[in-house]
């Protein structure tokens, strides 16, 4: 049922393990047996609806939230999630949060800095250089809670590198930000990538991804649709390897058939109608026709799908937003 | 290894201080101390000049200490749940808990370092009503050690208080909620510790009333009446020396325990260990390890 996203044309070492993860609110699975496998060095985009189950998958990762199944592994490291050792590996910025009154940008720092034990020397000299990375190096001694969203933003990107984490996780990191602050926050993010940083996005815009991501996962209704370099899910989709098959008696046969073709992976099957990605050249297409046909299946229609990234993403989570 | 601040503790501090609350609860502190001083002095005054000759009014001064700590006692009391209740609530709401507990900070550090950080505001206000209660000492003269002892029975106390909010506001999502209930906690260990003792002695009308009176060890009242006691008089539970239990009235343990400063001591140590287990019980829920389906979270 649900898809492996590994992608392995990477740098070799994965950072991320995600196996097999389930996540059930009572009755109500958030998450379904997701796998996903993140190299070393990526921008990883994680896009979805709202309710794909996006966070919840991020909350595990990050050690909030327990999993009903299924593990997660951060590079060759034996460290359980929620285990110090994890935490230390693992920079977070929620979704929303807010900040305290009467604290200033300097003691915001420092106090997160010595919650991962660090020394107070370290954690100044640190502070500068990541306000100076964000570009907040003029508000040291601002409070808090007077900046402005993306700015709050930007000082909870530093915050989450303070103790040099392995992996940084954003979840919608521009959400209720003005374009302005999207922006500069784009910007930050692919320094850092182009840093060596390990970083992974969520968002419900994919064209917000696609732009800064070399990687992205798909998910909607807690499961991962398709995941891998942007490039190869481009490449699927401008070849229109996608093809639909309709059928209209033979279906038992047709989905034989289809399973036993090399190149073939059945994506969906519907009531008179099969979608398949199709990986193999031209004249193999017709043969695999010419080879339902004599075994007495009764095609009504063939055809391949064209289309951008963004239908893909359409209609691959349609019905899935409420 | 090097002992370091706890980051909650320096943080909650440094916002304390910057903020019109401290102020205010100061100001609030002090004004009921010297209403309470002010009536203590009233009545003390009448009590002199309508019985006894005029130089005795100055031996009942001495009974300023325990009023004015009394009322100090019960503002602690009354307030540390407040203060702790909306410690983890309010990081909730900010979203700010999520944070702390994604950094290696304990479960259990965070929720020390909260009540920590109760337990040290609860001390400025302590130490802001320190002259009221010199008064005390200079015109009732009572030794100085007093005044270090009663400080090191408003420390417990606030850890207790603080233990018990702690523990409502890592339960409730609300803080007001969480304040509510850590009131109903007072119930349970402020009146219905008597629960045993006055069902064996007034349902059941049995002479010797057992170990039935154990569960008053949990109990601050009763810790705070034998501390007073013991200062003033000497004496022990309930009364001197005659009115004293006897062996055939008391089970074996209420009846060793109840003699000299036997019971505030452990008592005292009982008081201590329910704010561990309290604190304990706190940092397990908050743990996110340990939660069972997962908390209602706000939709974006
Ligand atoms: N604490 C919870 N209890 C019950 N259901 C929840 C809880 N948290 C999230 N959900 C449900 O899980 C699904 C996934 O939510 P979420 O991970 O926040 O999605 P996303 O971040 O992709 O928008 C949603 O349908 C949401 O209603
Ligand atoms: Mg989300």
């Amino acid at each position: 049922m649900s898809l492996c996203g590994s992608i392995e044309k990477g740098k070799g070492i994965n950072m991320l393990y995600i196996n097999d993860l389930t996540k059930n609110y009572g009755s109500f699975t958030a998450v379904n047996h997701l796998s996903l496998h993140i190299p070393e060095g990526d921008l990883f985009g994680f896009v979805g609806p709202n309710g794909a189950g996006k966070t919840t998958t991020i909350r595990i990762v990050c050690g909030l939230l327990r999993a009903s199944r299924g593990s997660v592994r951060i590079g060759s490291t034996a460290a359980a999630v929620g285990s110090k050792e994890m935490k230390r590996m693992i920079g977070y910025v929620p979704d929303f949060f807010g900040v305290y009154d009467n604290l200033k940008v300097r003691e915001y720092m420092d106090m997160y800095g010595s919650m991962y034990g660090m020394h107070s020397r370290d954690i100044t000299k640190l502070t500068d250089d990541l306000l100076e990375l964000v570009n907040l190096s003029d508000k040291k001694e601002v409070y808090v809670d007077t900046l402005s969203r993306g700015m709050k933003q930007r000082l909870c990107v530093a915050r989450a590198l303070l103790h040099n984490p392995r992996l940084l996780i954003l979840d919608e990191p521009s959400s209720g930000l003005d374009p302005r602050a999207r922006v500069e926050m784009k910007e930050l993010l692919k320094n850092l990538h182009s840093m060596g940083k390990t970083i992974v996005i969520s968002s419900h815009i994919l064209s917000e991804l696609s732009e800064m991501c070399n990687s992205i996962g798909i998910m909607n209704r807690g499961q991962l649709i398709t995941a891998g370099r942007i490039e190869d899910i481009m490449q699927q989709i401008s070849g229109g390897k996608r093809m639909h098959i309709q059928i209209a008696s033979g279906m038992e046969t047709a989905t034989r058939i289809l399973k036993e073709q090399a190149g073939v992976k059945i994506e969906s099957v519907r009531e008179n109608e099969i979608m398949i990605l199709f990986s193999g050249a031209d004249e193999e297409i017709s043969a695999l026709i010419g080879l339902m046909i004599q075994n007495q299946v009764v095609l009504t229609g063939f055809y391949r799908e064209e289309g951008s990234l963004e239908s893909l993403f359409m209609q691959l989570t349609g019905g899935g937003a409420q | 290894m090097k002992l370091r601040w706890n980051p909650i503790v320096k943080k909650d501090l440094q916002v304390t201080a910057r903020s019109m609350r401290l102020s205010w609860g100061l100001f609030a502190y002090e004004a009921v101390l010297t209403m309470a001083f002010l009536l203590a002095l009233s009545v003390i005054q009448q009590m002199g000049s309508s019985f006894y000759s005029y130089g005795n009014v100055y031996g009942y001064l001495i009974y300023l200490f325990p009023v004015l700590s009394v009322a100090q006692v019960c503002i602690v009391a009354l307030i540390v749940p407040i203060i702790t209740a909306s410690a983890i609530s309010g990081e909730k709401e900010r979203q700010t808990f999520d944070i702390m507990l994604t950094t290696c900070m304990s479960p259990f550090s965070i929720v020390l370092g909260k009540v920590m950080s109760a337990v040290l505001r609860i001390l400025f206000f302590v130490a802001a009503g320190m002259p009221i209660m010199a008064l005390a000492f200079v015109v009732g003269g009572l030794s100085w050690s007093y005044l270090f002892y009663f400080v090191l029975t408003i420390i417990l106390l606030s850890l207790l208080s603080g233990s018990v909010g702690i523990l409502c506001s890592a339960l409730c999502h609300r803080s007001i909620t969480a304040v509510i209930l850590s009131y109903a906690f007072y119930f349970v260990i402020y009146i219905l510790t008597f629960l045993p003792m006055m069902l064996k002695g007034l349902v059941a009308q049995v002479e010797n009333m057992g170990e039935s009176m154990l569960p008053l060890l949990f109990n601050p009242i009763i810790f705070y009446e034998e501390f007073f006691m013991q200062l003033m008089a000497g004496e022990s539970l309930f009364g001197g020396e005659t009115s004293n239990f006897t062996r055939s009235e008391v089970g074996f343990l209420t009846y060793h325990l109840s003699q000299g400063k036997v019971w505030m001591f452990l008592s005292a140590a009982c008081i201590f260990l329910l704010s561990f287990l309290l604190l304990l019980a706190a940092a397990w829920k908050v743990n996110p390890m340990n939660a069972s389906s997962g908390r209602k979270r706000k939709q974006n």
